[in-house]
């Protein structure tokens, strides 16, 4: 629960504001300037403050909407993402805001319509090419739902455009807001998976992963899209045994129909992020099989990454068309 | 009240007056171990200081400093500043914590970590740091003239989750400030020594957690003195015995060091151990 509330002067008259301020009746709210002053400084201690996290409310100056890195995308020309919101309620060790990021307070920045006046020009900008336009990867969007009402606003908001792709990437098996709207074809409910032995370790606070497999099948059958996104990769001891069982689980409840993509993608880190990492979590067995590579950049051994690659795609091959098939990065 | 030999337990106080720091002096046994530029006091049994500061901000900024160098604080240290506040908003004798500080003269705000002043149930306020005494609290929140300055100095050396600031109200609109005298203080703050030990209590917790973060693994301290490692190469040895630790928790690294081996040698050892 959260029981301090800093916001900026600027918005703390807004009805999205006040909205999620009337939300937390007993938290002190503590007006501040800018969220930088609160978020950024360093010193500041990310497990600690995990604890239990602080909210804040701010108004995003610029940068709403950016390029996706080379590589990211689910088959679109043109891909971009954009946070509303930094930090996410789950604890999964292998993340890396807590590598990226000096605080764990919840920072939502809530002039949602300066955002979507941004997407709107850049889907008019590039209106012949097509693009996907990814969110929840600087927080769950779906899990802060009920605090935030993004996906109730974002929803309405890409049914005008048809031809943008809106991929809302979670772990959250919340399924209050699907219901509330008629699914919508260009709108990708895209469910991060690793196998349940793995994320009962790893990933702490969120759904089980049986559990997101069968909202992801009450989504299916509601006519929303599933994306399956096994990324991170996560080598373990027994980790093909591991990944055929999920993929088995996971095709056993939903119709490759439903399926809109299937990506998968590899752990890596900058090495200032995982130094962190490694510090917050000593006795990770699954962290000690990463490495620097030749480019600086922490990860398993290449021989490791093409076998696990490899070993899925053919995996999942025996359950979905491999033209489905995308590489996260 | 602080076990004896916690050995892990590091805490500063950093006060403005004698009659603000005497329960706090009483309460753990600290003795006087100098009395200039500034007087300090310690404890005997486990890492706990105390520094007067005297009034103002720069006197705080400057006694946090020389009982930072004096004291050989480390990184993992719990920082206190305490004191007498003047306030509108709340009765003389109640125990405040600072969420958030202001300066009359800076337009940068600090906010310490909510972490510090969670589940003590303490009143939490905003702090205005002013350079003269204030009788008439226009603003909402107590006023001091030291915890702007601790504060800024303070947030260098030590995480915000182990920084409190802790104030009394000792002053309310119309109090004749004159009849404020060291007996009136000593009497305020022995009532919320109770309180001030929960708080300390609090941030004990919290540097628990970061001693554990902040600990070098297993065998790295004797790894250093058998072989020269450079700086790189310890942060490098580091995040191996720290995954070593993690993967082989039955393996003495020891063991695999050979005797000619340079320290080069050993970090490939281990890398390639390390691999799959």
């Amino acid at each position: 629960m959260v029981d301090t509330i800093y916001v900026e002067d600027e918005i703390i008259g807004t009805k999205k504001a006040q909205e999620i301020i009337s939300k937390f009746r007993h938290a002190k709210v503590i007006s501040i300037k800018r969220f930088g002053e609160v978020f950024n400084p360093s010193n500041q201690n990310f497990r600690i403050q995990k604890i239990n996290p602080a909210l804040i409310l701010a108004k995003k100056q610029k940068g709403f909407v950016l390029d996706a890195p080379k590589g990211f995308g689910i088959g679109d020309q043109n891909n971009y993402y954009f946070s509303h919101m930094y930090n996410c309620l789950y604890d999964c060790s292998y993340c890396f805001l807590q590598g990226m990021y000096n605080s764990a307070n919840y920072l939502v920045f809530v002039n949602f319509h300066d955002y979507q006046n941004e997407i709107e020009k850049t889907i008019k900008k590039h209106k012949e090419k097509k693009m996907t336009f990814f969110t929840g990867y600087d927080c769950d969007s779906l899990a802060m739902e009920p605090i935030t009402n993004f996906i109730n606003d974002f929803v309405p908001f890409f049914s005008r455009y048809k031809k943008a792709l809106f991929e809302i990437r979670t772990k959250s098996i919340n399924n209050t807001v699907f219901r509330k709207h008629d699914p919508l074809a260009n709108c990708i409910v895209a469910y991060s998976l690793m196998p349940e032995a793995l994320a009962q370790i790893l990933d702490k606070k969120a759904p089980s992963v049986s559990a997101r497999i069968k909202n992801m099948k009450y989504l299916a059958n509601k006519g929303w899209r599933i994306g399956l996104r096994f990324d991170p990769l996560i080598y373990c001891r027994n980790w093909k045994a591991q990944y055929s069982e999920l993929f088995a689980n996971i095709f056993k409840e939903i119709k490759e129909e439903n399926i809109h993509s299937v990506s998968l993608g590899s752990l890596r880190f900058p090495k200032s992020f995982f130094n962190k990492i490694l510090q917050y979590y000593p006795n990770s067995e699954e962290l000690s099989f990463l490495r620097t590579n030749d480019k600086g950049v922490i990860s398993y051994d290449q021989s490791i990454e093409n076998e696990m690659n490899e070993y899925c795609r053919l995996e999942l091959m025996k359950y979905s068309d491999a033209r489905k098939f995308f590489s996260c990065g | 009240m602080i076990e004896k030999n916690f050995e892990e337990i590091s805490v500063r106080w950093v006060i403005a007056l004698k009659g603000e720091a005497e329960e706090i002096i009483k309460n753990y046994a600290l003795k006087r171990v100098a009395t200039t530029p500034f007087p300090v006091y310690k404890n005997r049994d486990f890492d706990m200081w105390l520094i007067l500061s005297g009034i103002g901000q720069i006197n705080a900024v400057a006694a946090t400093t020389y009982l930072y160098v004096k004291s050989d604080a480390s990184y993992n240290t719990i920082w206190i500043n305490f004191g007498i506040v003047g306030s509108r908003n709340f009765k003389v004798g109640e125990l405040i914590q600072i969420d958030k500080i202001t300066s009359s003269d800076f337009q940068d705000n600090y906010y310490p970590s909510p972490a510090a002043f969670k589940n003590n149930n303490i009143e939490c306020c905003n702090l205005i740091t002013v350079n003269k005494p204030e009788k008439l609290f226009e603003n909402d929140g107590v006023y001091d003239m030291e915890g702007y300055g601790f504060f800024s100095f303070a947030k260098n050396i030590a995480p915000y989750e182990l920084i409190s600031i802790l104030k009394i109200i000792s002053d309310i609109p119309g109090t004749d400030l004159s009849k404020i005298d060291n007996r009136e203080v000593e009497r305020l703050v022995s009532k919320q020594i109770p309180l001030i030990e929960k708080v300390l209590e609090n941030l004990i917790s919290l540097q628990n957690i970061l001693f554990l973060q902040l600990r070098d693994p297993n065998y790295f301290d004797e790894i250093c003195l058998q072989k020269k490692f450079t700086f790189s190469q310890k942060v490098t040895l580091r995040k191996y015995l720290t995954q070593w630790q993690a993967r082989f928790p039955l393996r003495n690294p020891l063991d695999e060091i050979g005797q000619r081996m340079t320290a080069s040698q050993i970090l490939k050892k281990f890398s390639d151990n390390l691999l799959r």
